[in-house]
């Protein structure tokens, strides 16, 4: 895999790296309902974003907007220098190189977990069914289920469902990924499973964008913390600044409800 | 009995291949006492219920069997027939072709069956339990059926002054019944005798093979046609056989065994191929196999088309190399990976073509053979697809040879089908009866199918013109009743065609019918599409599939499994309404008992015998796909879970 092999975030001076997704004060609204608001951000390759803020602050949308599934009405995004526009190519280019994965897995139920992660390679990539599949078993090697290549999702339990489900993002060799709550449908003791394929892709050098409840696994992993409330971003800092020193009175509010 | 489960439990395991069969636990059975009072005699409500519906039942089925056994029937009117209500008057000299066709089937089902079927074989309890109720319905038949009639040597019933029939006693008749009584007995004890031998574990874990039993009972029947006294009955080029006390004739106990012999022997291939490695591609001829075998056996086998051999080679061939190539070049272009925007545009330019020949068509502008036109949607269509295909050369040569082997077969059909039939009949119609109403039914079914699943995306995209152009189709239509579209495609059509244009009444009415039936088909698609949750599109959007892509390998694939249980009311629904052939003049299956037998010097007016028998028929094959759908819908479930 050509992921294996970056360098680790840590040894790169940040600044220096490419963008690879801007955000130029983008707005969204739901009829009269303003759910984004002039929300702006850089994130670097190789940088893992964690976003934060309770439930209804706009995350989610955010991150839907960057692979259009969702439409902004206003502002700029562009996905490694592509902007996102109403032209079918950009959108089908920027899919195609960003992964996602979505809070309730999404697999296709009617394919086996092998033709579920083969079936874009083959379809969008145009790769020969035997390469794709060569590459599919290495990519359930890689998120700890080999063996379970030839069942159906519904067989699988929500962890490994959701394992099958960044194995598929990653089968189109994505330069990022982006995590809608990829723990929150799942059963405490299956979460770890699932954050441990995370941190082994960070690691690895993929730039990230998650969006989560896992505290730990902010503080942990993540290079940059954004925390959103109403639809607008109120703090970006490091995990030490903002586990240890938020500067705004809603970030400090947040902390003390969940910590 | 016992013996025999016994033999067949050997090959039980080797039978089923690939799936093992899913013992559920059963619940410990109740002693039969027990059951019938915990189930029917449960209270004073149910215990009045239970006895009201018994003698109601016993009521109707005495009704059945008197009218059935009555000495008034004329059993001889659909038996003399037989060949009448199967293909109409399909000449005898050509026969042979009709069982070329039931061999081609038979041979397509039993590979099917042997390369497909998954049988978990049937329980020795259900046998045991089939028996013994087979031999009850045998007693209870023989008690409830009233006695018969006295006859004179001549055969004629005997009357009394009243001139009303003189029945034998209940214990004259119950005495004549006596090989009967012993059948029915033989039936319960084998079965009460197997119950008790094997013991209630061995009676669950045994299973005869579910091929064992219906090749072995297809194969009783066709040795009961060798020994059996059913009488030799037919009405051949005119001519009327009825001769009681043999067996049937020759001509039809010897190609039933064939057939017989075929259908068994393709099983055990499909079994042998199943276990080989060829075995998915094998599976794909089959599925070709049983969508051309409409084409084949209804323009090829059973109309034995008089080709032209000279206007072949000089128009038909080259105009189908032309086609093939050109196009084949055209496609080779299209797939090409770096073609991107252009080629899409351009595949709209053929679709443009393709319906401007149609409009030109008629208009009458200019004249161009029907095959060209169509030869040009087929185009189009591959046209539209082929940015999907680019790729690999190795790739794209396959989808140029798909084109190839599409514009052949479109061509020989067209061909085919324009060569006038030499087998001639004394109506218009070259065959009819069951063949007519089977192939009217599967002919509809392939053509509504495509067409409806694309109406029911039409009504649900998100592009307002298909939406309205789907709907205004799907509400015009359902608003109409099928009659009228038949009356309207059977009469009224053939005025509108352009000069030199015609259409066979057998062509109209399966185009109205499909046409017709998308309507609704389309509307069960879009239950089964409004179904899917839309996380599965997000999913597939996310991966950058493309819209099409999305449709065809995410959403219809589930929309279809859902839909299962309406599609099925849909087909038995389409197999019995063929019925209206009948009243706009073609000869179905319903025509020949409600009006042909039943105006034949010999049979005049006899039609409730006949009736019985197309009841009947229209029943079984009913049942058949309505069994066939809930093994379907059982298997299907399996990636759901």
């Amino acid at each position: 895999m050509s992921i294996s092999d970056a360098h680790s975030p840590a040894s790169d001076d940040l600044a220096s790296r490419r963008d690879m997704i801007v955000c130029d004060n983008v707005n969204k609204w739901y009829g009269d309902f303003h759910a984004l608001k002039d929300v702006s951000a850089t994130i670097k390759e190789q940088e893992v974003v964690v976003v934060l803020g309770p439930s209804g602050s706009g995350k989610s949308t955010w991150i839907r907007c960057i692979n259009r599934l969702e439409v902004h009405q206003k502002g700029l995004i562009a996905v490694d220098g592509v902007e996102l526009s109403n032209d079918l190519r950009n959108i089908e280019k920027i899919r195609s190189e960003v992964g996602m994965v979505f809070q309730q897995f999404n697999l296709f139920p009617h394919l086996t977990v092998i033709d579920n992660i083969t079936l874009a390679p083959r379809w969008v990539r145009k790769l020969p069914k035997s390469e794709a599949e060569a590459r599919a078993r290495a990519l359930l090697d890689r998120v700890g289920i080999p063996e379970q290549a030839d069942k159906y999702p519904g067989q699988l339990s929500g962890g490994q469902q959701q394992r099958v489900a960044i194995g598929r993002a990653l089968a189109m060799e994505p330069n990022v990924m982006l995590f809608d709550e990829p723990t929150s449908a799942l059963d405490p003791e299956m979460i770890k499973e699932v954050l441990d394929v995370m941190k082994g892709l960070a690691e690895s050098g993929m730039t990230m964008m998650v969006v989560t409840h896992e505290m730990g696994f902010a503080r942990e992993v993540a290079d940059r913390i954004i925390f959103m409330e109403d639809g607008e971003i109120v703090e970006v800092g490091t995990p030490e600044h903002f586990f240890t020193d938020p500067t705004e009175d809603r970030t400090k509010l947040f902390l003390s409800q969940i910590l | 009995m016992s013996e025999e489960s016994g033999v067949a439990l050997e090959s039980a395991t080797e039978d089923d291949i690939d799936d093992k069969p899913i013992l559920k636990p059963e619940e410990p059975s109740l002693p039969p006492g027990e059951w019938v009072r915990k189930n029917l005699f449960n209270g004073f409500f149910n215990s009045v219920l239970t006895v009201l519906t018994v003698f109601l039942m016993a009521i109707a089925a005495r009704g059945l069997l008197n009218y059935v056994f009555s000495e008034e029937r004329v059993w001889s009117a659909p038996a003399t027939n037989a060949r009448l209500i199967l293909t109409f008057a399909y000449p005898d000299s050509q026969y042979a072709r009709v069982w070329v066709t039931v061999g081609l089937l038979a041979v397509l089902t039993g590979t099917s069956i042997g390369l497909w079927a998954q049988w978990a074989g049937v329980s020795a309890k259900k046998l045991c339990f089939w028996s013994m109720n087979l031999g009850s319905a045998i007693l209870l038949s023989i008690v409830l059926t009233q006695p018969g009639v006295h006859r004179d040597a001549a055969g004629e019933v005997l009357r009394d002054a009243d001139s009303d029939v003189i029945r034998k006693s209940f214990s004259t008749a119950m005495s004549d019944r006596l090989v009967w009584w012993i059948v029915g007995l033989a039936f319960i004890g084998a079965g009460l005798l197997a119950w008790n031998w094997l013991g209630e574990m061995r009676r669950r874990t045994i299973r005869v093979p579910s091929s064992f039993l219906i090749f072995g009972s297809l194969g009783l029947v066709v040795l009961s046609l060798w020994v059996v006294n059913y009488g030799h009955y037919a009405f051949i080029d005119g001519e009327f056989i009825a001769i009681s006390g043999r067996t049937v004739a020759t001509t039809t106990k010897q190609p039933w065994t064939l057939m017989w012999l075929i259908l068994v022997g393709s099983f055990f291939l499909g079994r042998q191929i199943r276990k080989t490695e060829r075995a998915s591609s094998v599976k794909g001829l089959l599925n070709l196999g049983w969508l051309l075998s409409p084409f084949v056996i209804y323009w090829v086998i059973l109309r034995d088309p008089a080709i032209d051999y000279s206007h072949v080679w000089s128009t038909d061939l080259p105009l189908f190399l032309a086609f093939a190539i050109g196009g084949g070049a055209v496609l080779w272009l299209l797939s090409y990976p770096g073609i991107g925007e252009a080629g899409r545009l351009a595949g709209v330019g053929l679709v443009v073509v393709a319906i401007f020949q149609f409009v030109a068509a008629f208009a009458g502008w200019y004249p161009m053979l029907q095959k060209v036109r169509l030869s040009f949607v087929l185009l189009a269509l591959l046209g539209l697809a082929a940015s999907n295909f680019s790729g690999e050369r190795s790739q794209r040569i396959r989808f140029v040879g798909v084109w190839f082997v599409l514009a052949a077969l479109l061509h020989y059909f067209a061909t085919v089908m324009n060569a006038p039939a030499t087998v001639d009949v004394v109506s218009e119609n070259f065959t009819g009866g069951l063949t007519v109403t089977l192939f009217v039914t599967a002919l509809t079914l392939m053509i509504s199918f495509p067409l409806g699943v694309v109406l029911a995306l039409g009504r649900t995209s998100s592009l307002p013109i298909f939406r309205i152009m789907s709907t205004t189709y799907i509400e015009s239509i359902r608003g109409v009743p099928l009659i009228t579209i038949l009356f309207f495609f059977s009469n009224i059509l053939p005025l509108f065609l352009p000069d030199g244009m015609d259409i066979a009444e057998f062509a109209a009415i399966i185009l109205g019918y499909s046409l017709f039936s998308a309507a609704y088909l389309a509307e069960n698609v879009r239950g089964g599409l409004q179904a899917i949750r839309r996380g599965q599109y997000e999913a597939a959007d996310a991966l950058g599939l493309t819209s099409p892509q999305r449709t065809s390998f995410i959403v219809l694939p589930q929309a279809l499994r859902i839909s299962i249980p309406p599609l099925v009311g849909q087909v038995i629904g389409t197999f019995k309404e063929t019925s209206l052939i009948a009243i706009i003049g073609g000869f179905d299956l319903l025509r020949i008992g409600n009006q042909v037998i039943p105006a034949q010097t010999q049979f005049l007016g006899i039609k409730r015998e006949n009736l019985l028998i197309v009841a009947a028929m229209y029943w079984v094959i009913t049942f058949a796909i309505s069994k066939y759908s809930m093994r379907l819908e059982r298997r299907l479930g399996v990636g759901e879970r």
